[in-house]
């Protein structure tokens, strides 16, 4: 199987990270829950794992790296703390339905800035022109799950930044392939997985927390401090973090970041991207093939769209499946992102690549294609 | 021997306050705080020894981990609190 999914989940992880969970299944318990040995060395791989995130994060203070289920878990959590029913918000037009939905379900009115795929300075203008006075939130994707598109989100925190307008930022397609400094961007939130590219377990996600601002739980319950009281610590991490860790998720996340901290983000993505210009090259010169990449280097991750012309893209999915090439068709969970491309009516084919990706499975990914279009 | 407890208002507070005292060279260990000291239930301590009390203070204040609180373990094993 060439696995070619990872903008869903990274298959291949290292193998430290394998060994990190069943060392934690065999011999930590709960953080917080004891003074024995077995949740003492618990509380010090959760610990360990923040201050790495923090590190490679550039976050001041390990107590605001929340651990999470997921990058979903983690934008829940960031725009309900920030946002409130019937908010105005502005969002890119590539944004997940992990953004949309709560903002929907919150009756937020949405303000969209949209601008075509891979010019990031018609993105920039776009939400300039949306930041007005009564807007009380931005929550901006880092890179486009279903394109690869990475989006100006410096120049959009800074303009957020000078109109005092927090912003969230969703680095699920980023955090471990780019570099994300939250000093720098000033973010009030960012959330990122950690069972993408930060070569974690699935369960793992975490949410980085702006210096001083306020948070609402999700969920409230035990925390391991403050017991006699009935209200939620109202200080992080515990304020969010009610119940018990996934502690063998946090211990294989924090080899997964220590790979990528080792590796280097830069030359994560440098891979990726050169499989992904080789997957766009090659694909190109296939009849009936349309394929979406930039072309200005720079703005375009290690993801990448494509479709069969007159085919199905489920179906097209489903055969390469079969032939042994995993791959993610259809709307990708973003259907704000197609119809800002243009491609919502038909969906697309993605292929997504991870450190663990060779030349040799972009070759089996093209081969596999061209016989699905002949 | 003599020891103190620093009273910090997270588990993920005391190691970072046992991270900063560790790299400056002081011994220090995690505990859960002992009940009768901490009214507000479940909190978690540093202890310690009491020479290192002074320039643990110092490094505290430095990486701007103030304690919540600190207690004194007395000879008869009773804790007494530590005005700051």
């Amino acid at each position: 199987m060439v696995y070619l999914d990872s903008a869903a989940t990274t298959l291949q992880k290292p193998a430290a990270v394998r060994r990190a969970v069943i060392r934690a299944m065999k011999h930590c318990a709960s953080p917080g829950r004891g003074g024995h040995a077995p949740a003492m060395r618990a509380a010090a791989a959760a610990f360990a794992c923040r201050q790495a995130a923090s590190d490679l994060f550039h976050v001041l203070d390990p107590e605001n790296v929340i651990f999470t289920l997921n990058a979903t878990h983690a934008l829940n959590l960031a725009i309900k703390s920030v946002v409130n029913p019937g908010d105005t918000v502005v969002i890119s037009g590539y944004e997940h339905n992990a953004v949309t939905r709560p903002l929907t379900a919150l009756g937020c009115q949405i303000k969209v800035a949209r601008a075509p795929l891979f010019q990031p300075q018609l993105m920039t203008e776009a939400f300039d022109r949306l930041i007005t006075p009564e807007v009380s939130c931005v929550v901006c994707t880092h890179v486009s799950n279903v394109f690869g598109y990475i989006l100006p989100v410096a120049d959009i925190a800074e303009l957020c930044r000078k109109r005092n307008v927090p912003m969230i930022l969703d680095a699920s397609q980023s955090a471990g392939c780019l570099p994300i400094h939250m000093d720098e961007l000033g973010c009030a939130f960012i959330a990122m997985p950690g069972h993408k590219g930060l070569y974690g377990p699935q369960g793992t996600g975490l949410l980085l927390c702006g210096e001083g601002r306020s948070v609402r739980p999700l969920i409230e319950g035990g925390t391991g401090s403050l017991s006699a009281r009935q209200e939620m610590p109202d200080f992080l991490p515990d304020r969010l973090e009610a119940g018990t860790h996934n502690v063998p998720g946090i211990a294989g996340l924090l080899e997964g970041i220590r790979y990528v901290s080792l590796v280097g983000e830069e030359n994560i993505l440098l891979h990726e991207q050169a499989l992904m210009e080789q997957a766009a090259e090659e694909l190109s010169a296939v009849p009936e093939m349309m394929v979406y990449t930039a072309f200005e280097p720079g703005t375009q991750a290690g993801v990448l769209s494509f479709r069969v012309k007159h085919m199905d893209c489920e179906e097209a999915g489903e055969r390469l499946g079969k032939r042994g090439i995993a791959v993610r068709a259809g709307l990708h969970c973003a259907p704000y992102a197609h119809e800002t491309a243009g491609t919502l009516e038909w969906g697309t084919i993605r292929a997504s690549f991870s450190d663990f990706n060779t030349p040799g499975d972009v070759r089996r990914l093209v081969t596999e294609a061209a016989r699905l279009a002949t | 021997m003599l020891y103190y407890l620093i009273v910090c208002r997270s588990l993920t507070y005391a190691q970072r306050t046992q991270t900063a005292l560790e790299r400056a060279g002081i011994t220090a260990h995690i505990l859960r705080s002992p009940k009768v000291i901490d009214s507000e239930g479940c909190s978690h301590s540093v202890k310690v020894s009491e020479r290192n009390l002074a320039p643990a203070l110092v490094t505290l204040g430095r990486a701007g981990l103030s304690p919540k609180r600190v207690f004194i373990m007395a000879s008869d094993g009773s804790y007494k609190e530590v005005l700051l």
